[in-house]
């Protein structure tokens, strides 16, 4: 046993981890009734699409990067794994458009939001290095016009894009890593905080907070 | 090169708007996208049964 | 809405106690997976993916040679893109964009040397063996003074620019005083042809290579990308950033960061790629701070589209909570 004057780490962060996410909020069985849109919908498609493009990158890593430009199969999962993009950004941004309108930071959501836009914004670099690591044409030119913009901002000079051992490995590891960390948080957060109410639309909001009850029980 | 029903691999149509060019294939991505979002926002969701609340 | 009323307001919505209804998280998520992986099958079988074959040096060099060797010799003196860059390749000064007073290209030094005359003419010549001739001549460009350098490589540049291609793997310029250029020229195009400088370009000193870095300067400073690009509807004027080679859907998330480039002052800025990432930034910081930022973080209430989402939870509770 430890020191008896020490506060233990295991015990604080579980019974903290376990009062954010109890399991009846991280696998819940009903939903608030308000929740009747398929705009809700679109965060599912945009995590199917991200479990899709690991889970086809995983496939084309198995037999390494030049797989694809010679074997038919390897050209499928390419193709599985480039339209498991598009939609990956396309439903993302349709599901950022839905919560802007909805405001859906309200009521202590700022870090979903957060957590949301920079993933956004990290998987862009992610789909960058996935372009020049293509070693086709496209990666060429890619690579040789994109780097303009990163040497002007001195990043260029820890991180060249031309050069493909580098950028495959921030590719298949490292940015990877980034966006799932980050959905793996905004997930959690969602889950934690439950989803944005709607609007109240009577004129007058109230003076006061509504009360919180001393055990916090949203769900019947 | 896998066979595609639709070979895409020919040099694409731009679309010109004032300043604007941009290519079909990304035209019609964004469209769809607009549409998608009006879909999502304005058609009947399924399931009007609701629980009381206990409270 | 004062401090405290959007205060109270906000803390309003922390919590839900109205209604629920029953829900499953995970046959949602199966569900979802099916569904996209349904869609991504699909999309794969109507239109695969593209795969245009690389240019090289060797392709560059046998399908227009005249502008292999201008390139080259534009290396030779200097006066390429990548002779006259900067940070991080070279310590040439003129060229480095900056943002007001700020010079970031500039603070991490000569982090990826690049010497265009000897790393892509001079070197690659010297590896070949069994022509003393070439050697010879290397050597006489070498010892003679920088002004007469200068003085060979403009003189054979402009010659260049009348040059004829006498048969599929060799140019012919008209007569004039070049110095030894002639024939390093001829034997580096014929290196080249053969494959040689493709490999030669590969950075490093060891056996296994993953950095194309220099193979790929040297193509970017003649036409053979560019050209190919230009076909594909690739190059920055024509809002390349977004597209994709052939006619398949590519980025269409970087319309905003493409689009600076197309409007003044950008567009005819020498500092225009750092100007656009300085607004990209500011707009990024923006998109991730909208909780914060008074009048965007409004617009939601006020331009109503939420009324229509939860339209049915206001027919039910007319007078809300």
């Amino acid at each position: 046993m430890s020191g008896t004057a020490k506060r233990p780490w295991t015990g604080a962060v579980r019974e903290r981890a376990v009062g954010a996410l109890p399991p009846e909020k991280l696998l819940p069985d009903s939903q608030p009734a308000y929740m009747a849109s398929w705009i809700y919908i679109f965060g599912v498609l945009s995590l199917a699409s991200l479990v899709l493009l690991i889970a086809s990158g995983m496939i084309l890593s198995l037999q390494g990067p030049d797989w694809w430009h010679s074997s038919g199969i390897g050209h499928f999962f390419n193709s599985i794994h480039l339209w498991s993009v598009e939609l990956f950004f396309f439903f993302m941004i349709v599901h950022l458009w839905g919560k802007y309108w909805m405001a859906a930071w309200r009521g202590g959501r700022a870090r979903v939001w957060i957590t949301g836009t920079v993933t956004f914004l990290v998987a862009i670099p992610c789909a960058l290095t996935g372009y020049v690591s293509q070693q086709n044409f496209d990666s060429q030119w890619i690579s040789t016009q994109a780097k303009d913009a990163l040497n002007a901002a001195g990043i260029g000079s820890f991180w060249n894009l031309m050069n493909f051992g580098q950028m495959y490995t921030y590719h298949v590891l490292l940015l990877p890593l980034a966006v799932v960390g980050l959905v793996a948080a905004h997930v959690l957060l969602v889950r934690k905080h439950g989803i944005v109410p709607p609007f109240q639309i009577s004129d007058e909001p109230p003076a006061t907070p509504a009360p919180r009850p001393a055990t916090a029980e949203p769900m019947p | 090169m896998s066979a595609a029903i639709f070979n895409l691999n020919h040099p694409s149509n731009t679309v010109h708007w004032h300043f604007f060019s941009m290519s079909v294939s990304n035209v019609i991505v964004i469209v769809l996208m607009v549409i998608v979002f009006a879909f999502a926002i304005l058609a009947p969701f399924p399931g009007r049964s609701r629980k009381e609340p206990t409270e | 809405m004062s401090r405290e009323t959007r205060r109270n307001e906000d803390e309003s919505y922390r919590e839900w106690k109205g209604a629920y209804r029953p829900y499953d998280i995970l046959k949602e998520a199966t569900i979802a997976l099916g569904v996209v992986l349904a869609l991504v099958v699909l999309l794969t079988i109507l239109f695969s993916s593209p795969d245009l074959p690389p240019s090289t040096i060797k392709s560059w060099s046998r399908t227009n040679p005249v502008d292999f060797v201008t390139t080259a010799a534009t290396e030779l003196d200097g006066s390429s893109i990548t002779g006259g860059y900067g940070p991080p390749y070279n310590n040439v000064t003129a060229n480095t964009q900056h943002l007001g007073p700020l010079y970031p290209a500039r603070w991490f030094g000569v982090s990826q040397p690049i010497n265009s005359a000897q790393d892509f003419v001079i070197a690659p010549l010297r590896s070949i063996t069994g022509q003393p001739a070439l050697q010879n001549a290397i050597s006489v460009y070498q010892a003679a003074k920088t002004k007469t350098q200068a003085a060979w490589t403009s003189a054979y540049e402009a010659a260049l620019a009348k040059a004829t291609i006498k048969s599929s793997d060799s140019i012919s310029v008209t007569p004039g005083s070049y110095g030894p250029l002639p024939t390093m020229m001829t034997a580096l195009l014929t290196f080249a042809q053969s494959g040689g400088l493709d490999g030669a370009l590969l950075t490093g000193k060891q056996f296994y290579q993953d950095n194309p870095t220099k193979a790929l300067m040297f193509m970017a400073d003649g036409g053979v990308l560019t050209n190919h690009a230009q076909q594909q509807h690739l190059l920055g004027s024509q809002w390349g950033m977004m597209n994709e080679t052939g006619s398949y859907p590519g980025q269409v998330w970087l319309w905003l960061y493409t689009f600076w480039y197309q409007v003044k002052p950008f567009s005819t800025s020498t500092n225009v790629d750092i100007l656009v990432l300085a607004m990209m930034g500011v707009l990024s910081l923006a998109l991730i701070l909208i909780p914060f930022i008074p009048g965007l973080r409004d617009l939601p209430r006020k331009i109503p589209i939420y009324k229509l989402i939860w339209r049915e939870h206001y027919r039910a509770h007319p007078a809300d909570e």
